[in-house]
């Protein structure tokens, strides 16, 4: 019988990283140093869980990114953003416009302002799927905890964050194509690749250059300018950090029990070895040590020693000498060979 | 010299002689009572430093000749409380001025008020407001303009206000 044509004749048993055709991304075991980084933004100052991203880090970060990123200078003059997000509260606008307003307070020309779209709509980005139901928490981070006596981890757990979309329109005001021309080069450069980023609390948040219009006033006898609005959608996402939850998991108690085997059987002698060393000049025949502890001194090694002496206190004593606690020893040899080197070893057994 | 045409219209009870007593009465009048005084600013348009592509100039690139005082009657229409952005942003400017000027009078400064020239309106003591001229009125061809359809004497010219971005004046 025939075996079927749909059959693999080689099959690769050697087992290989979860996406091998890309060696330096996530193997499904090591985190990529790429996205530690990433995570280090996120949680930095501050705890080991994100910082909440709510609608007004959004619109800062839109802010940030007209300041910083859209900045557009005419004849060495940087045309001025209203770095605010103009609400319905009047005297908020002259509050901040105070700075480039003409004696009529009103705003000089040039300028750029940023306002917002007041609905949030439910986000693009990811696609918009609704995959996860009823606000389910996901491991964030294992962090280690020690009080003192119990070591170990919380489980840091947050739920998916609710992306968002949010409509911006950027508007100039101008009264000169020239102005006009270097906003929209700066803008179009900046949006060559579709999107651009602002960097909230960390994270990047990409935006997308909508579309740009035209309101310009350029009536026969009124006042004209020019003005060119460009609407930006920021697909963002917001982070509430009152949906997180730390939770202890493992913990492990360390007992350290300690005590004297005074009613043993069986004592164990314990004993440690000093060796006393004298250096090669003729004069080198004395050496000391003060102890801390009580112990029995005998000596078990000796090289280049005639003879020696030894002294406790400055009395001298015979062997084994019985050592108490900051007694000092002092030892005196005579040499073999007096230009030589010579040491002796002694063994101090510890007298409980 | 190009040739002249006598104008005979209305001539059984009116003529040059009334034409220019009527004219000489109401220049005494907004002269000499109204005296409503402004500062034309017109622009030198061989001088004023212009961008290649699209002639604009830098508010400190604009020359004109030297300024020269004329008297009108005025009318500024209301401040138009109005905003760039939908709401926000508010820009409250003053209206346009509409000024109502003789002929005669312009050819005795020896001026023409053309259009996109600058006129400066002493609001106050302190306070010189700059508009620009956006209609010029040189065609008064229509009755209103004219003395009983005999012939023209008084250009009404429009301005709309601007900022001191565009204009500073002295």
């Amino acid at each position: 019988m025939a075996l079927p044509k749909k059959n693999k004749k080689n099959i690769n048993i050697t087992p290989s990283t979860v996406q091998g055709h890309y060696p330096y991304g996530y193997n499904g075991i090591v985190t990529p140093n790429r996205r530690e980084e990433l995570s280090d933004m996120i949680t930095e100052h501050g705890t080991m869980l994100p910082k909440s991203v709510l609608h007004a880090d959004l619109d800062r970060g839109m802010l940030d990114f007209v300041s910083d990123d859209l900045r557009t200078s005419v004849s060495g003059k940087k045309i001025p953003v209203i770095d605010r997000i103009l609400t319905l509260q009047r005297w908020g606008e002259f509050s901040k416009t105070w700075s480039f307003s003409d004696k009529d307070k009103n705003v000089s020309f040039p300028f750029v302002v940023v306002v917002r779209k007041p609905d949030v709509q439910p986000g693009s980005n990811p696609a918009l799927q609704y995959t996860i139901p009823d606000r389910k928490q996901f491991h964030y981070a294992k962090v280690p905890t020690w009080d003192g006596n119990r070591k170990g981890y919380d489980v840091y757990k947050i739920p998916q964050p609710v992306p968002v979309d949010i409509i911006y329109d950027i508007k100039i005001v101008c009264n000169r194509m020239r102005e006009l021309n270097q906003f929209n080069k700066v803008v179009l450069q900046k949006f060559t690749s579709r999107q651009a980023y602002t960097f909230v609390k960390g994270h990047y948040i990409p935006m997308i250059l909508s579309s740009v219009g035209d309101e310009s006033v350029i009536d026969t006898e009124d006042r004209r300018y020019y003005q060119q609005n460009y609407q930006l959608q920021l697909q963002g996402f917001l982070i509430d950090e009152e949906e997180f939850e730390v939770t202890p998991a493992v913990s492990r108690v360390v007992t350290l029990l300690g005590g004297e085997n005074k009613n043993s059987k069986v004592n164990d002698i314990v004993s440690t070895k000093t060796k006393f060393e004298f250096g090669s000049s003729p004069g080198a025949v004395t050496s000391s040590k003060t102890y801390l502890i009580k112990v029995d001194l005998s000596i078990i090694r000796s090289s280049n020693v005639l003879n020696y002496a030894i002294y406790i206190n400055g009395a001298l004593v015979s062997e084994p000498a019985m050592v108490d606690p900051n007694d000092t020893v002092n030892v005196v040899i005579t040499k073999k060979t007096p230009t030589d080197p010579a040491w002796i070893t002694f063994q101090e057994t510890i007298v409980r | 010299m190009s040739k002249k045409i006598p104008i005979t219209r209305i001539s059984k009870f009116f003529g040059s002689e009334d034409f220019s007593l009527e004219q000489d009465i109401g220049m005494e009048w907004l002269h000499g009572d109204m005296h409503f005084t402004m500062v034309l600013f017109r622009v030198d348009k061989r001088l004023s430093d212009v961008d290649d592509v699209y002639g604009e100039s830098g508010v400190e690139e604009i020359r004109y000749h030297p300024p020269v005082e004329f008297n009108a009657l005025v009318e500024i229409a209301d401040p138009q409380n109005k905003t760039y952005a939908s709401g926000l942003v508010n820009q409250m400017e003053p209206g346009n001025m509409t000024i109502n000027v003789y002929i005669k009078h312009l050819e005795e400064l020896g001026v023409d008020i053309s259009y996109g020239d600058y006129i400066g309106y002493p609001e106050t003591e302190t306070t010189m407001r700059y508009y620009v001229v956006a209609n010029d009125g040189r065609v008064t061809s229509d009755m209103k303009h004219s003395m009983g359809g005999y012939k023209a004497f008084y250009r009404t010219i429009s301005c709309s206000f601007v900022n001191e971005n565009e204009f500073k004046g002295i």
